[in-house]
């Protein structure tokens, strides 16, 4: 028998007169214990499918449908044109269900929990909402399922506001509400998009963990396959509200019926393949830098404390001409400063930035909704700099903008229209006709595909490699994405608490990663393909001593220590010397580490070249 | 939160100043001399000026006036013989003030209830119908509102007194016309801020587990929807209780409004100056006390002064 059931499930938006079918006609069933992902990109309708089982849908979404039943016990919503005592009673029976019998986790924890109520009196009014009990015992609760979710130290935590605790730990504290009231089934809406990769790892490794111990099923809703396919051996597929295909997810990956999944499935496998670079142009030669930072550091004065946070340290690289610097790094890491240092955004507190290409260095946003005036057409937009750093007439100027929009695979008459009118993967074109349209030597882009669905992350890729090959620009390239970052770039730079901790040739640094940090954030990584044998993909299992080294982790950029290297508090090798100085960075062929660990190697194998380097665990550490 | 304090009681401090000297050089520029008129002399008016310091260089006479001032002195009044300023604000603040504060918390609780109802509410009539008092309520000048209730429930119906506060329901009318237009404003500050509430995810998340609406409402929405509404109660009670000359003239109130119109009709300069000094240090003060309130009502802000 199967715990949740679904029957032609269909919700439609009335929004200005405009009718929009958000979901069409879906059906499925959920059994007892099963961890079931549903798939699909921005505008799928998973999300809204999701919140019409449990009845959170706002009025003007009408919900209709044959049949849900929970258990045996029928929770359909009433139709559209029930009467006022029938919504009551709907109301009042999914009270409930809701937190008691299916829990619920949202994308962005910092938004779901209320930012003036105590973490405490959150999960506390959760238990009491469902059980008859103290306060006292309440309390007790709380801080047990505190402890159950990985939080150390529940009773303090209890007694702190959302903006306190770092973002794993919201995602952590909303989890421990909706286990508060045991449900039976957990729906998990994107619950680690929000997140850093590797904390990332650690909710989906605690997700798969509570659901095998306790036997609760769960619905796993993410726009990323790999997400899916690391917890889940069912899954739904759905595109534009339809659910497209339905199966397991070795069916998927190896043999995906329905084009769209195959489409999915392929995006998310070319961004694992290396990357093919513009073969015409050397890199690292001498006297040929594009850019070059040294020992830049940037500090921000934090709250009222008047204490300064260093935001960059002692950041160094060069950029040649036509080559692509990838940054990888989590939140917090320092990466948009430094993106701000190079384009001249902030001036540096120390050290130098050398900028040796004519005009100016461009940006492109992370979220091209933000970045695109929405009173400006788009040849207004793009016309702009070239009004501000060029003497061009009206005419060339337009001229110049239809050859852009060409160029990044726009029609020259949308140069008319207005930003809204277009879809997010367009917008970022529009953002980066902008950047290239004064004909820039490097372009700094910060996240550039974070905010965009697989399919089209992928375009933007391809777009900004061709441009690169036709118009022989730079990048410094900064994503949290290490596959991302892979596909594009030359080299890569690891970035931790402001400082880079290992850079080198991507193919290298990623087969072998040196600096543990490196190594916990691969470790960290999911990768494309369905599970094997019932086991996680990627190491993100907590067997493995880098991953068990991970999982110490605990604290965030704020709790840096005053000395010493800025990762030993959640190193796993960290020595009595790393808690006293910052080590500098070792030079080992073509690879730069910030670790004592590879000092001492170097010093014990002064000659070692890149090729015959080994890992430094591999010298007994 | 001290840094925060201290740089909002020195600016409330400066803003006093230049308040006081503005109002000092601008009572003297008017032209005529609060002596002059009547059958009086030219000998006779000088000798009273002399006799009032009047005749002392300006800045001479502006810096005995702040230095009275610092001592709590706000001079004698030139029209009313024997009479000090303090004693014109003693007699005439506590019916303002006490009118004003039933005012304002009339109108907070009123506004926050209206507020509540009219977002939250799925009958179209009852949303429509606040929206329609409110757009009334703010549109409707107090002195209109105060002479159609003194007529309709004073005069025609005889229900309420429409004098003096001798009763304690003589405070309703003045009070209910000082309150409806602040009313209106809170409830339609209350409820544009529940409306951005309700979209906020943690609503969701609060119903997602098993709260009750009621209990999402007060114990969770509430709390972030009334802080636009305390940050307008802070100008609005500043305006209440210095006095309404318009209602305290209707109902006959011997409140600090009529007091100030007279003031100036009489060119009491003194007591103009006073009384600007006094509503000056009210509103100022009770300003900084909603910002400061507003500031601590931040969770993250109340964090950092610990």
């Amino acid at each position: 028998m199967s715990l949740l059931c679904v029957k032609d499930l269909h919700v439609q938006f009335h929004e200005r007169e405009q009718e929009e079918e958000a979901v069409r006609r879906l059906s499925f069933t959920v059994r007892p214990g099963e961890v079931l992902g549903v798939v699909g990109e921005s505008g799928s309708g998973k999300s809204t499918a999701m919140q019409a089982i449990l009845g959170l849908l706002p009025e003007r979404a009408q919900v209709s449908c044959r049949q849900i039943t929970l258990d045996g016990a029928d929770i359909t919503p009433p139709p559209p044109g029930a009467d006022r005592r029938s919504r009551r009673m709907y109301e009042r029976k999914m009270e409930g269900v809701r937190g008691c019998r299916i829990g619920m986790v949202f994308q962005e924890p910092l938004s779901s929990l209320n930012p003036s109520v105590k973490v405490g009196r959150q999960i506390t009014e959760t238990i009491r909402a469902h059980r008859k009990c103290s306060k006292k015992a309440a309390k007790e609760r709380a801080a047990e399922l505190l402890g159950m979710v990985g939080i150390l130290e529940g009773e303090m935590r209890m007694r702190q506001y959302p903006f306190e605790l770092s973002g794993g730990m919201r995602q952590r504290v909303a989890l421990a509400i909706a286990l508060a009231g045991e449900p039976r089934l957990l729906i998990a809406d994107e619950p680690t998009t929000a997140l850093d990769v590797t904390v990332q790892a650690q909710i989906l490794d605690f997700l798969k963990r509570i659901a095998e111990e306790t036997g609760m099923a769960m619905i796993l809703v993410s726009h990323d396959l790999r997400v899916i396919a690391a917890l889940c051996r069912r899954m739904l597929v759905l595109k534009d509200g339809v659910l497209v295909e339905e199966g397991t997810a070795e069916q998927m990956f190896q043999n995906p019926k329905h084009e769209y999944t195959r489409e999915l499935v392929r995006h998310g496998a070319r961004l694992d393949e290396p990357p093919k670079f513009v073969e015409n142009v050397e890199y690292g030669k001498a006297g040929d830098s594009l850019l070059a930072v040294d020992a830049v550091s940037r500090a921000f004065s934090r709250g009222g404390s008047g204490r300064r946070i260093e935001a960059v340290r002692r950041v160094s690289f060069q950029i040649g001409r036509g080559e692509t610097l990838g940054l990888v790094g989590e939140s917090g890491c320092g990466k948009s400063t430094l993106a701000s240092l190079v384009t001249g955004m902030l001036s540096p507190d120390g050290g130098t930035v050398q900028y040796h290409g004519e005009g100016r260095v461009q940006m492109v946003f992370q979220d091209p909704y933000a970045s695109l005036n929405p009173r400006m057409t788009v040849g207004d937009a793009l016309a702009e700099p070239l009004m501000l750093n060029t003497d061009m007439s009206k005419e060339e100027r337009s001229q110049r903008v239809r050859e852009m929009l060409l160029m990044t695979g726009l029609r020259p008459e949308d140069a008319a229209k207005y930003p809204q009118a277009f879809s997010g993967g367009q917008r970022q074109r529009i953002c980066i006709a902008r950047a290239l349209i004064a004909e820039p030597r490097l372009v700094v882009c910060d996240e550039p595909v974070t905010s965009l669905d697989v399919t089209v992350q992928a375009q933007i890729l391809e777009l900004l490699e061709r441009v690169q090959r036709e118009r022989q620009i730079s990048y410094l390239f900064i994503s949290h994405d290490l596959q991302v970052v892979r596909r594009l770039s030359r080299r890569v730079g690891i970035m931790y608490a402001g400082s880079i901790v290992e850079s080198g040739e991507p193919e290298t640094v990623y087969k072998e990663p040196w600096h543990p940090y490196t190594r916990a954030l691969l470790a960290a990584a999911l990768t494309h393909g369905p599970q094997r044998g019932g086991q996680c993909n990627g190491s993100m299992h907590s067997t493995g001593m880098y991953s068990a080294g991970m999982h110490r982790i605990k604290g965030q950029a704020a709790d840096l220590p005053e000395r010493g290297c800025p990762f030993a508090p959640r190193c796993a090798y960290a020595m009595e010397r790393c808690g006293r100085e910052m080590p500098e960075m070792y030079r080992i062929g073509a690879r730069e580490v910030a670790c004592f660990l590879v000092h001492r190697k170097a010093a014990s194998q002064p000659h070692i070249g890149a090729q015959s380097a080994q890992a430094p665990h591999e010298y007994g550490i | 939160m001290l840094r925060y304090t201290c740089k909002r009681l020195a600016t409330g401090l400066l803003a006093l100043y230049v308040l006081v000297t503005a109002a000092f050089f601008l009572t003297r520029m008017m032209p005529g001399s609060p002596f002059q008129g009547g059958d009086a002399t030219e000998a006779v008016t000088a000798a009273v000026e002399e006799a009032y310091g009047l005749k002392e260089p300006l800045w001479r006479q502006y810096g005995t006036y702040l230095g009275n001032l610092l001592k709590g002195d706000l001079g004698i009044s030139y029209k009313k013989p024997g009479v000090t300023v303090r004693q014109v604000i003693g007699r005439g603040w506590p019916a303002t003030a006490l009118v004003g504060f039933l005012a304002v918390v009339t109108a907070a609780l009123f506004g926050t209830l209206l507020g509540i109802w009219q977002a939250l509410s799925k009958r179209r009539t009852v949303r429509g119908s606040i929206f329609l008092g409110t757009l009334l309520g703010a549109g409707i000048p107090n002195f209109v509102l105060a002479l159609l209730l003194a007529l309709g429930f004073g005069v025609k119906l005889k229900l309420l007194p429409i004098a003096g506060l001798t009763e304690p329901a003589g405070y309703i009318l003045p009070v209910f016309s000082l309150a409806v237009y602040p009313t209106a404003v809170i409830t339609k500050t209350m409820c544009h801020a529940l409306e951005d509430e309700l979209e906020k995810e943690y609503v969701k998340m609060a119903r997602a587990k098993g709260l009750k609406w009621r209990r999402t409402v007060v114990g969770h929405m509430l709390k972030n929807a009334w802080i636009p509404v305390l940050n307008y109660i802070g100008p609005a009670a500043a305006f209440l209780l210095t006095g309404s000359f318009a209602v305290e003239s209707i109902f006959t109130i011997p409140g600090l409004g009529r007091e100030f119109v007279n003031s100036i009709a009489n060119r009491d300069y003194t007591l103009i100056l006073g009384l600007t000094v006094f509503m000056g240090v009210v509103v100022i003060g009770v300003n900084l006390v909603t910002d400061l309130l507003c500031a601590w009502l931040n969770p993250a802000v109340r964090r950092a002064c610990r």
